[in-house]
């Protein structure tokens, strides 16, 4: 056997190895049987010399005790401080998000209430979509389907200066990477107003 | 060097799920802890008994042990607990003695409790104490007193360099020495001879 681990493992039975050579070692220990047979006789060594009578020397306790051992489960230590943070940090986004979103919404709500006559006014003007869709529909469902429409996916004008300035000022609720999607988007869209997707109202209306 | 270095990488290495660090630990502590639970039951064979079940009641509760005591400390009060109420139970009164080999007492008790050990099992104690001494008394005494101060005196390597006026690294050195010395000869004990290696362990 190698001098030099006997050596450590000596010292790391008096408690008298640096703690990094102590964990390497351990580790080894652990899974090396001939190693842990010196480190029992060691232990019997120490006895000896403090006179432990009345003491089986011989006595096979450690290893009945790990024979009741194998029928237990393996420990899994309560997670330290830093792993707990981690499980709590994780639904901290999702929480963020869901309240940014929450927010975004009542927000979007209260500027048409603010401007319901424009918004409806500048739908008509502004949705391509819209009139081939409503053409196609049947004249007598029509506010029945608009109601829908306003349930599902409602039709919305949103100024987008507002909107990104309401995102910006919400950013430190949201993922990074989804604030400046967001943002990209406004900037790319050069002002032009938001649209509410149209979509479902037209594959209902078929 | 911080105290408990070596059991604590022990204790940290049970806790995330390798068993095999927890027999280190048994086999460290196994003959204090019989030798501590002695003075609550009569004989060897109930004593390893209930140093068993402290083991194993130390093991399920390492979960909850962060460190903040020596873990010799904290499973000293598992097994002196379990002790007492190994005897409540068994409605025993604890005997509290000495077992200081120059006391006429202990003397009187070690007879009783040989009494419930096994001719074999005295045999092959009896053969590992004269061949341990025996093997100390050949050392050298630079070798001889390290590992005295060592092992009798729970001296620290620090306190041993100051003693023998040696560096710390000679500490180290002899008392692995002296353990190879002495191991070379018990093993003879354990594999050769008897034939019964594996109840070390």
């Amino acid at each position: 056997m190698n001098e030099e681990l006997d050596s450590q493992l000596s010292a790391m039975f008096d408690d008298e190895l640096p703690s990094v050579e102590c964990e390497l070692l351990a580790r080894r220990l652990s899974r090396d049987e001939q190693l842990k047979a010196r480190w029992g006789r060691y232990a019997v060594m120490g006895a000896v010399l403090r006179s432990e009578r009345g003491v089986r020397l011989n006595a096979p306790l450690a290893r009945r005790v790990s024979a009741v051992l194998l029928a237990e489960p393996a420990l899994a230590a309560p997670a330290p401080a830093s792993a707990r943070n981690a499980g709590v940090r994780w639904w901290q986004p999702l929480a963020a998000t869901g309240l940014a979103a929450g927010v975004a919404a009542a927000s979007v709500l209260w500027l048409r209430a603010q401007a319901p006559l424009q918004g409806s006014a500048a739908m008509s003007a502004q949705l391509p979509v819209a009139p081939r869709a409503v053409a196609a529909l049947n004249k007598a469902s029509l506010p029945e389907l608009r109601s829908k429409a306003l349930q599902v996916a409602a039709p919305v004008i949103v100024p987008p200066i507002e909107l990104a300035n309401y995102v910006v000022a919400h950013s430190m609720f949201s993922a990074p990477v989804a604030g400046h999607s967001l943002l990209s988007t406004f900037m790319s869209e050069g002002g032009a107003p938001v649209e509410a997707p149209v979509a479902d109202v037209t594959r209902s209306a078929q | 060097m911080s105290a408990d270095v070596s059991d604590l990488s022990l204790v940290r290495r049970v806790q995330r799920g390798d068993k095999g660090a927890f027999d280190a630990l048994v086999l460290k502590y196994q003959h204090k802890l019989v030798k501590l639970v002695m003075r609550y039951v009569r004989n060897p064979a109930e004593a390893e008994d209930i140093a068993q079940e402290a083991f194993i009641k130390a093991y399920r509760a390492l979960p909850q042990f962060r460190g903040d005591s020596a873990f010799y400390t904290w499973l000293y009060r598992i097994a002196i607990n379990t002790a007492k109420n190994a005897v409540v139970s068994r409605d025993r009164s604890p005997i509290e003695y000495d077992l200081d080999r120059n006391s006429d007492e202990s003397h009187d008790m070690q007879g009783r409790m040989k009494d419930s050990e096994t001719p074999e099992g005295l045999v092959l104690t009896d053969e590992i104490r004269s061949t341990v001494n025996a093997a100390i008394d050949a050392l050298p005494e630079d070798l001889r007193t390290a590992i005295v101060l060592r092992e009798l005196e729970g001296l620290s390597y620090e306190e041993i360099a100051a003693a023998m006026d040696c560096p710390v690294g000679t500490v180290r050195s002899r008392i692995f020495r002296a353990r190879e010395a002495i191991d070379r000869r018990l093993r003879e004990v354990f594999e050769g001879g008897l034939g019964r290696a594996e109840e070390l362990g």
